[in-house]
This record gives structure tokens, sequence and C-alpha cells, in this order.
């Protein structure tokens, strides 16, 4: 039943008449407002107490962000593996070293997560946005064959014009294939799928057709900067690493800091929500497919780079550890959920399990079984436990709220 | 000897109670009328009794026998059988799958189509039907496809047959072919249960009826005992003194928006009207007259196919959501679970969502700004729920406050809102009904569309009537009554032209 409504209405009164018009709610006058904020004596009561506690709460954001589960899976792996792994005397300096946890295994799983990582944060975006891209694996291949046959083409250069020229080639290319596959996704009416594993064979094919399946080599300048030892010690390459922490870093504040970040998970969420709050759903689409064909790009040029060629085979595959890499991240198929620091430690985490096969001296045939069972072990864990926070947080106290009805409305 | 008795029927909606307490009895044979307002709990009594929803409390009696429907199957089972105001079908298969459906003939577990075949016959020559059982469900009219969920719940010898506003979406002479069946069934001994608000079809059916309001049962009565008058007044009561409006808008502020000639394909057609700064003008119809197509064609959803727009004296190409938030319309949409929200983003993000650059500086969120805009909405709205909780999880009424910030924040001229307090808890209609009456006394128009009469009475300064995609008539709110409203809405009074 209805409350009188002659006790609400002078409560709410109060309330709304407080600013003086309608049209602060512009948000730069609402600013120019802020102070009228500072009347509540519950709100400053709950700012100061949690201001007294910034340890409990940065704790509390530790706890609360998406990345602990996959982190402390990380950890746990790496402490069993080092105890697993045992170790063995370095013929050089005639150290003993643990057989896992030492730089050069450590830089080399790095350097084999980094192309799962980079193409693992263009797929989240697109996977965050409700879309899904089978083609990476294709477009990586074609714009490192595309890269090294331009090269080939322009002939010898200067070492900084070579690898201008390298860069814009790849990148140019891929982000051509990944416009394609957003146009055809927003024009013609056809699940991303679909698209995608027909663009996937489309772009190989033309890479093999173009190269004729031969492995096409790349100029020394570009292996020197993708192998730049950057003062670490010989055989240590660290570029690959650190490229792959340059794109989590770029994707994760794409993701949370920028508009069209805000309008990816949007759009994933719910695109009809989101065309009815005026959003260009069709061009944010076009976006991510762009950003996940321009993520293959960077990966392909610091593969080709770093091995020294490119053929129409590279990355064969790559696209399902990619969307593996993704999914043990914590991105939703559905949309609307996903992170690119988590993708980035889903790739970190594959080729871990990968390293783990070989460092205990695992039947290297069963690494496909292993592989499998992890991706749905973490997936399932991943539902379980956001379950059990959607549940935690339902138990939870409401926030406070000041309420100046209760008190207002006792005011005859 | 009662068909049907339902006992203390009791059936909440998070946020709302649909049903509460409702008992009455059909007697067996009948054709007995569900009758009140949109909302007032019809469609889900129906339901619960063919099996698609389950009571919170009380009991179903079938012919004297407590009954417990877990879904649909076991209510046919028991000879219940539905036929739906939207209409459930596998629309890609065939008529004849469709009707066999749950009992496909089958031998070695290959569907023996022969059977399929001539078992849909037979079921559809039951009904005097003559439709191909090889035609797709999809290809079918809506006439069409009433006759083949009649012909299976017939075929499945059904004893109590329900309609769910059968004529909703039907031609006058659908229509008619209908009432002859419905009357060919009541004469083989199936028990009718007619839900309905259209007052010709249930005096002209029914032997008695029931009328819900809120969920309660307000009466049964023989329909002779019944007159129009009798029956319209039941279905609204008096709740008129539950609202209180503080502000009446002024008829003739600056006009802010102006349609002429407005359709939009078979949803509507010659609309016409304008709308002032400070107005609140609201649109009486029932479901399917036209309402909620005409706000999205305003909004660019649904561009409308004919007529012309003008937004503060000059004229207005809309084309999409963005072209409408550009001119400073608000839309706050019918649905808004599916329209109005991203259920899994927070409910901050949600209510800056569409005036997200207007905290950004090269497409970079001032978040520091944002949460400040974010902050001061909420404490406006009065919100009960933190900044960063999912929205998925809030109640009705705090999901449609958030709804409402969207476009509070983004500062409208115009602003549409659609059935903006449906499933919201009273509390919060309270205070949604008084930002409306806020937004219209500081100059924003507003276009209110509402199936609850008294909130739009007492609200609206001008209220147009429609009815089937035209407009009726236009009523000032001095000679505005729910009972007036409704015999227009319902065509029990005919349309004049103003």
């Amino acid at each position: 039943m209805c409350p009188a409504p002659a006790m609400v209405r002078p409560a709410i009164w109060l309330v709304l008449s407080a600013p003086p018009s309608l049209t602060s709610l512009a948000p730069r006058a609402i600013v120019a407002h802020a102070d009228l904020l500072s009347f509540s004596p519950p709100h400053n009561v709950t700012s100061a107490t949690t201001w007294t506690l910034p340890v409990r709460r940065a704790a509390g954001t530790v706890l609360k962000s998406q990345q602990i589960g996959i982190i402390a899976v990380l950890i746990a792996l790496g402490v069993a593996l080092t105890f697993a792994a045992g170790s063995h005397v370095d013929v050089l300096s005639g150290a003993r070293t643990n057989n896992f946890l030492n730089v050069y295994t450590l830089v080399q799983m790095g350097t084999d997560a980094s192309s799962f990582a980079i193409m693992g944060v263009g797929a989240t975006i697109v996977i965050i946005a409700g879309g899904i891209d089978l083609s990476v694996g294709a477009i990586y291949a074609l714009a490192g064959v595309g890269m090294a046959m331009v090269l080939r083409m322009v002939g010898p250069m200067g070492p900084v014009a070579t690898v201008s020229v390298g860069l814009a080639t790849c990148l140019g290319i891929a982000l051509v294939c990944g416009l394609a596959n957003g146009f055809m996704v927003i024009g013609l009416g056809v699940h991303p799928f679909i698209v995608t594993l027909g663009t996937m064979w489309v772009l190989r094919g033309i890479a093999f057709v173009v190269s004729h399946a031969e492995s096409v080599l790349v100029p020394s300048a570009l292996t020197s900067v993708a192998k730049a030892r950057l003062g670490l010690s010989a055989d240590l390459y660290p570029v690959p690493v650190l490229v792959m922490l340059l794109v989590a870093a770029i994707g994760q504040v794409y993701l949370s800091r920028t508009v069209s970040g805000r309008y990816v998970f949007a759009i994933g969420g719910n695109p009809e929500a989101s065309r009815y709050s005026g959003l260009r759903v069709d061009r944010i689409k076009l976006g991510v497919y762009a950003i996940s064909g321009l993520s293959a790009g960077i990966a392909a040029f610091l593969g080709a780079s770093f091995y020294g060629s490119a053929t129409s085979s590279d990355a064969n595959g790559y696209e399902l550890y990619v969307i593996a890499a993704a999914v043990v991240g914590g991105a939703s198929l559905i949309g609307g959920k996903g992170s690119a620091i988590s993708a980035t430690l889903g790739a970190i985490l594959i080729v871990m399990i990968r390293q783990a096969i070989r460092t205990l001296h695992l039947d290297q045939n069963y690494e496909w079984i292993i592989i499998g069972s992890a991706l749905i072990l973490a997936v399932v864990l991943d539902q379980g436990g956001t379950r059990l926070l959607a549940r935690r947080m339902a138990a939870a106290p409401p926030p406070p709220v000041r309420d100046t009805s209760t008190s207002a409305s006792e005011v005859p | 000897m009662a068909a049907v008795s339902f006992s203390h029927i009791t059936k909440r909606f998070p946020g709302a109670i649909a049903l509460s307490n409702v008992s009455f009895e059909v007697r067996a044979g009948s054709c007995h009328a569900v009758c009140g307002e949109n909302g007032a709990g019809k469609s889900t009594l129906g339901k619960i009794l063919a099996g698609l929803q389950k009571p919170d409390d009380g009991e179903i009696l079938l012919d004297g026998r407590p009954v417990r429907f877990d879904d649909p199957r076991d209510a046919l089972a028991a000879g219940v059988a539905m036929v739906h105001q939207e209409l459930a079908f596998c629309e890609n298969m065939t008529v004849g799958e469709n009707l066999c459906l749950g009992q496909l003939p089958r031998r070695f577990g290959f569907v023996q189509r022969d059977m399929v075949r001539r078992r849909a016959v037979e079921l559809l020559a039951a009904i005097g039907a003559s439709i191909d059982p090889a035609r797709s469900m999809g290809t079918l009219t809506v006439a069409e496809q009433q006759l083949v969920q009649i012909a299976g719940a017939v075929g499945a010898a059904a004893k109590v047959i329900v309609f769910d506003e059968p004529t909703s979406s039907l031609g006058r002479d659908d229509a008619e072919r209908l009432f002859s069946l419905i009357g060919q069934l009541q004469a083989r001994g199936v028990t009718i249960i007619y839900v309905s608000h259209r007052m010709m079809e249930i005096h002209r059916l029914c032997d008695e009826i029931t009328v819900l309001r809120d969920g309660q049962h307000v009466a049964t009565r023989p329909a002779g005992e019944l007159d129009e008058a009798a029956l319209i007044q039941l279905m609204i009561g008096r709740r008129i003194e539950q609202y209180f409006p503080t502000y009446v808008g002024e008829e003739h502020g600056e006009e802010r928006l102006r349609v002429e000639g407005l359709a939009c394909l078979s949803s509507f057609a010659d609309v016409s009207f304008t709308l002032h700064s400070g107005e609140v003008l609201g649109l009486a119809g029932l479901i399917g007259a036209g309402r909620s197509e005409i706000a999205r064609s305003i909004f660019g959803l649904e561009p409308a196919t004919r007529g012309l727009v003008w937004v503060g004296g000059t004229r207005a190409e809309i084309r999409s959501a963005r072209d409408a938030v550009r001119l400073h319309i608000g839309f706050v949409p019918e649905d808004r679970k599916k329209q109005g929200l991203v259920l899994s983003m927070r409910t901050g993000e949600n209510s800056t969502l569409p005036t997200l650059p207007l905290f950004a500086r090269f497409g970079w969120i001032d978040k520091a700004k944002e949460i400040s805009v974010i902050r001061h909405l909420f404490e406006r709205l009065r919100m009960r729920a933190a900044p960063d909780a999912v929205t998925g999880g809030l109640s009705g009424g705090n999901q449609q406050k958030i709804v409402m910030a969207k476009w509070l924040a983004a500062d409208c001229d115009i602003l549409i809102l659609d059935e903006p307090t449906r499933g919201v808890d009273v509390g919060a209609k309270a205070e949604l009904h008084a930002w409306i009456d806020e937004l219209a006394s500081h100059g924003c128009a507003v276009l209110l569309i509402s199936s609850e009469l008294p909130e739009l009475i007492n609200l609206s300064t001008r209220i147009l009537v429609l009815r089937n995609g035209r407009m009726v008539r236009e009523v000032s709110r001095a000679d505005a009554t729910q009972d007036g409203l409704l015999r227009l809405m319902t065509g029990l009074e005919p349309a004049t032209t103003n």
C-alpha cells in the first residue's frame, strides 16, 4: 500500500530544493556547487573513516581486484615448479641453479607468452565488446610476410629507415585486416565468429599465395631491435617481455580510463541500452576489430624480427591460445567483462603450464590434454569465485546513505 | 460445480506484488472473463493456471482437486491449456511439428513425417481450420497461429482453455471467427477463461466476470449484473487521492517539440502535437495503441516513415538516438533492463553513459569530475546504492533512478518517459513523481507515457488519447477522468477531432 504521500513529499522537497535550480545539473555547474556536498554530516563521517584507514582500503582493493585469483594460481604454480624442478650446476659460473626459477627460463617464458599476451589484449577488447576474433593468427602471418616482402622489395636502407618502414608496413597491413573484419561484422550482419573464421582462412591463404609458401628473411636491423639486450647479459632478450607489459598497460588504461574503453564495456554488456543512450554502436565495434588487428600486427613485428624470418604458417593456431588467454583472464564470451592485465596473466599462465610439462619432464604428448583441462578448470574456478563474490556483496549491509527523509518527515 | 477454483493465490515479482491473495471460482462450462487495467495481474493469473509461473502462495483446485503445475506440460496433462498473448512457438518449425511437439511420432528415433502430417490435419480439422501442416510457423498470420494453438489445446483434450488478450492483434473478421470458435468450444463443454479489458468482447462472450485491480480480487459477478459503467468503476476503483501533484505545468511556455503528421509503417499514423517548456504531456492508450512507438520514433530509434519534427522551433531530422541526445532529448524507455541499463556495469558508469564526453578531454575520462557528478546525482535522487555497485543487483526502484540519472546528467530540454514507474515500489514511485514535477517546473518539456491512469491524470498538463495508432482526442487536465480516458482508450466512446 501507499504510505501517505503528504509525509513523503515535504521530505523530497527538502532534498530537491537544496540546489538553486535544476539547471545546476549541468556537469560544469555541479562542480561549482560541489561545496553543497559538505553540508551533509553523515557523508563527512564516512569519508573520514575511509581516509583514516588507507592501508585497509589498499588491501581491500587488491583483494577485490579481478586479478587476485589468477595471480594466486601463478604464484602457487611457480612455487610448486621451483620445488619440483630440481637444480643443476651451471657450466659457466659453477653455481647451483634451479631448473625453473632462473632468469633464462623466466625470460624465455615471457618471450613465449608475449605474442599470445599482446594479441590477447586485443582479443579481450573484442570479447568485452561482445565479439570474437578468430583471425588474429592469420593477420599475424600476413602482416609478417607482407612486411618481410616489402622490405626485400625496397632493398637495403639505413637501420632506422628499415625499422620504420617495416613497422609501418606490418601495422598498416594488420590494421587494414582488422578494419576489414569490423566492416564485415557491422555491414553484413553475420556473426563475428563466422566472419573472422572466414577471414582467418582468407588472410592466411593470401599470405601463402604471395609468399609462395617460402620463408622470407627480414633485415638484421629489425632483429637487432627485437633482440636488443638493453644492458642485460648475453642470451637475455627482454624486448618482447617489455612490449608485452607495455601493451598490457596501454590496454588496461584504454579500458578503464578512456571514453571509448567505457563504451566497449557498454556495447558488450547491452548493445540495445547503449543505442538508447546515443552511443554509435557500429563505430565502436569497428574500432575493437581494428584494435585486435593492430595487436596482431605488433605481435607479428616482434615475432618476425625476433626470429629473423616470416612465413605464411607463422602463428598457426594462435587464435585459440589467444582466446584462451583472454578467457582464463576472466573475459566473458557473452561480453561486458574482461581485463587487459588479466588476459596477459592468462597468457603467462598458459605458457607456464607448457613450461611445467617440460621442466618436470612429463610426456610432451600430454600437453594438449593438460592445457585443455586447465582451461576449463580455470574458467569454472573463475565463475565460482564471481558467484561467491556476488553473494558476499549481496549479504553485505547497504552503504550508508544520507537519509534526510526520516529526520525531515518527523518535522510536522 | 467449479471447474477451476483459485484459492488465496499470491505472486510476487522483485519489487512488485502481481497477485495478492486472489480467490474465486470458475463454473464448469462457463466463459469467465478476467478483467482489469494494464498491470492488474490478469495475465499473471492465466500464466499461473497454465503452469508458466508458479504461485508463491495459495493453490489451484481443478474439479475440486488441488493441483500443482511445474510447467505447461503438467498443466496440459491435467487438461489446462493457454492461448498466449505473445505467441510462443518454434517459428522455424512447421505447423505440424509444432502441433506434435512433445510427442513427435517416431520410430527408432526418426520422426515419422506422414504421421505428423496426419495428426496435424486431424487436430486442425477438429476446430474447422484448414492450414497446411507443412507451412513454416513463422509464415502464418497471427490469427492462423492462434488457430494452431487452439487446435493443439483441443487436441490435448483440454477441459479449460485460457485466452490471454486474444484479439489484441486480430482484425475484425478474424476476431469474429475466433468468437464463434469460442462459442463452439463452450458448446462442447470446454471451460473458457477469457483475459481481456475490452468491454464489448467481455459482454458478448462471457457469463461471469472477475475484476482484478492492483493484484487484488475486487469482484466476481454474473455478466448481466455489471453494465459497462459499473465494470469500469470496479476496474479503476478510487485511487486518485493517492497523488498530490504539486506543480501543474504551464501550457504555453515556449515551444520545445512539435510533430506534424508523424507516421511509422503500421504502428501509428497522423500524429501531431506540440510540447511546450514546463509542460507534461501525457500519452494514454492501451498496449499496442502506438504510444511507445511514437516515443521511439521521436528519439530516432525507429525513425518515422512520414511526418515532420521541430525541436525548439527548428526543423530536426532525428535519424538515431545520438541525434536525439545531441538535441538535448532524453528517453527513459519502458524496459529498463533491456533498453535502459547495462546491467553488467556499475551504477555510476550507467548514469554517465550518455554524457561521458562531457567529463572527458581528448577521449580521456576525468575521473574526479565524473565521480563528483555521480555523487551529486545520487544524492539528488536519494540513491540507496553505491556508485560502484553492479547495476544488475539493484531493486527495480533504484534501477529506474539510475535510468533517470542518465538524463538528469544530460540536462535535457525534452524528456520522454515511457512507463517510468512500472515495477517500482511505492516509495520510489513517489520520488519519481516528485522528480517529474520538479523537472517540468524548471522548464523541461516532458512527454509522459503511462498505463497507470491516476499517474497520468495527476502529472499531466494535457493528455493525448491514442487508439490503434491514431490520436483519438486531447483531454485537458481539468476534464480528465479515469472513466472518460478508459472509454476513449477502449473505443467505448467514439473518436472526435479537435
